[in-house]
């Protein structure tokens, strides 16, 4: 649906600006999530996030539909921002940001639940940044395997064999970790 | 604690999904609303140098500004010094043959060696031969008369001799090659110059038009080629110099030891006691006025050449480049386009010969600069 508004929006500004407003409510918070996973630093994921979101809205009359979906370009739009930053400060890319906040899941939730998600969340932490940015991809973002495949630069045979191999790792970690 | 299933482990996942602040939410939503219009950057992280220079974001936006504005600049750079050195070619150019003429004068200052050398041998023995030649150089008598001699002939060269010849071919309506002809005689008058033949035709386009064969003076030539100049459209001109003064000087040289040699065997002539020997030095006498007459008519001749400039002058009609009479029309018009647009894609091709070294330059740099990106970029996440 949204490769056909973008197709339509090339023929009228107008439908341009209704595709991306679309495509920015839909993105949002999966953008959030991807970059502020990738720089696990708030502000700079705010910033990264607004840069990202500006960048594509002036380069929205170039987007061509055939090269892919119009997620996949805005989310690649936004992994080079927040890669450019990371590069820029000189830091290691960590997936999780600031450590999970265990009370807003919920005392209803149980003990349990609070003890597996820390398990979960240290498991992350000893994938690899790579491995770890697909699974933000897959599960924070929400995208489809060859949206990752396009936001990559790989196949998308090759990012779900790649999302396949982390979530296993992820597995085994956790269960090293239980 | 049981090891998480898959189900399980997505929802720990996705539970662990960062979320962004309502503040932050509601602002990135307002910003939308109004089209991301540009904030200040102030303490904002680089998310792109270029972007908080206002610089264009792909390096290609702002390499093809640059190589157009770089195009723009070859060009016309080009096209002025083409500008400023241009009128070599002598076609439809009247500063051609002042060209000619500097080009000569600065052969006089800086003269060849052989030229040199020969010129400076030379000076007493053409002066000393301009009052003996009176009686043998007849024909250069009889122009001589009609023909102011110089500070006429050879002043514009110095003392060197220098050959000119022209050509001039001139585009007129069929209608006009006879007033034409007439203003080519009155030209040539007024240079004191001679006709040697002319032929004029009547007739359609392409078939009328006329021929003359013009001896002008040489010290007149370019007053000549500009009265013809004006008499119609000057279709092509043509002008070539010669230097001649190693040869004047040699028959000069060569005729007065000639001369020499009368004087010495008329001198033995009337110191001869026989017969025989009056005949035998009469007979060499006989055979070196003969030789001398030869040599100073070649010393004529080449004086002739040097004094007078031969001009092939044209009056040609049709061929679709006529000039009626002077007024601009169609044909000068696809004419002139046609030379404009070999002039421009000239300047172009040059424009692009010193462009495409700098333009591979910039490429290479800028597939390297992306290349080095994209590298550093994957280092970050490996």
């Amino acid at each position: 649906m949204e490769q056909a508004l973008v197709a339509e929006a090339k023929d009228a500004p107008k439908e341009a600006d209704l595709a991306f407003d679309r495509l920015y409510r839909s993105s949002r918070d999966d953008l959030y999530a991807y970059v502020a996973s990738l720089l696990r630093d708030a502000p700079a994921a705010e910033e990264v996030t607004a840069a990202a979101f500006e960048r594509a809205y002036r380069k929205r009359n170039r987007f061509d539909p055939r090269r892919g979906e119009p997620r996949a370009w805005l989310f690649g739009i936004a992994r080079n921002a927040a890669l450019d930053e990371l590069r820029r400060r000189g830091r290691q890319a960590e997936l999780t940001a600031e450590p999970a906040d265990l009370t807003a899941f919920g005392a209803e939730e149980g003990a349990e639940h609070d003890e597996r998600r820390l398990a979960v969340s240290a498991a992350l932490e000893r994938l690899q940044p790579a491995e770890r940015e697909l699974i933000a991809l897959k599960f924070f973002a929400g995208l489809e395997n060859r949206e990752i495949a396009r936001v990559l630069g790989v196949s998308e045979s090759n990012a779900g064999t790649k999302l396949h191999r982390a979530m296993t790792k992820l597995r085994e970690a956790c269960d090293g970790t239980a | 604690m049981e090891p998480p299933r898959d189900e399980q482990l997505i929802a720990d996942l996705q539970a662990l999904r960062p979320t962004p602040r309502p503040q932050f939410a509601a602002e990135l939503d307002e910003r939308a609303a109004a089209g991301f219009p540009r904030r200040s950057r102030k303490g904002a992280p680089a998310i792109s140098f270029a972007k908080r220079m206002k610089w264009p974001e792909h390096p290609l936006r702002l390499v093809i500004p640059a190589g157009g504005v770089a195009v723009v600049v070859v060009a016309v750079v080009t096209a002025l010094s083409v500008g400023g050195s241009g009128g070599t070619s002598s076609e439809a150019e009247p500063n051609a043959s002042s060209g000619l003429l500097s080009q000569v004068e600065r052969f006089d200052g800086h003269a060849a060696p052989s030229g040199a050398a020969a010129a400076g041998s030379s000076e007493a023995g053409v002066e000393a031969e301009e009052g003996s030649q009176a009686s043998l150089a007849a024909p250069e008598h009889t122009l001589g008369s009609k023909v102011p001699q110089a500070p006429g002939s050879t002043a514009p060269f110095g003392r060197r001799a220098v050959e000119r010849n022209a050509e001039i071919t001139l585009a007129a309506d069929p209608k006009d090659v006879d007033d034409d002809a007439s203003r080519v005689f009155e030209a040539v008058h007024a240079s004191n110059g001679i006709v040697m033949r002319s032929s004029t035709e009547e007739g359609r386009p392409g078939e009328a038009g006329a021929t003359f064969e013009l001896l002008i003076p040489s010290a007149r030539l370019d007053d000549a080629m500009a009265a013809f100049s004006e008499i119609d459209a000057v279709r092509s001109r043509h002008e070539a110099t010669a230097d001649i003064t190693a040869p004047t000087v040699t028959a000069a040289e060569l005729l007065k030891e000639s001369r020499a040699r009368i004087d010495g065997l008329l001198t033995q002539l009337g110191a001869a006691e026989t017969k025989e020997e009056q005949e035998t030095i009469e007979a060499e006498l006989r055979h070196e006025r003969r030789h001398a007459s030869r040599l100073a008519a070649q010393v004529t001749h080449l004086h002739k050449r040097a004094d007078f400039s031969r001009v092939f002058l044209r009056i040609e009609t049709g061929g679709g480049s006529e000039s009626s009479g002077g007024a601009w029309g169609i044909g000068d018009a696809f004419h002139d386009a046609g030379h404009l647009l070999t002039v421009t894609a000239a300047i172009t091709l040059v424009a692009l010969a010193l462009l495409a070294p700098i333009a591979l330059i910039a490429l290479l740099a800028w597939l390297t600069h992306r290349a080095w990106v994209r590298r550093e970029r994957r280092r970050v996440l490996s």
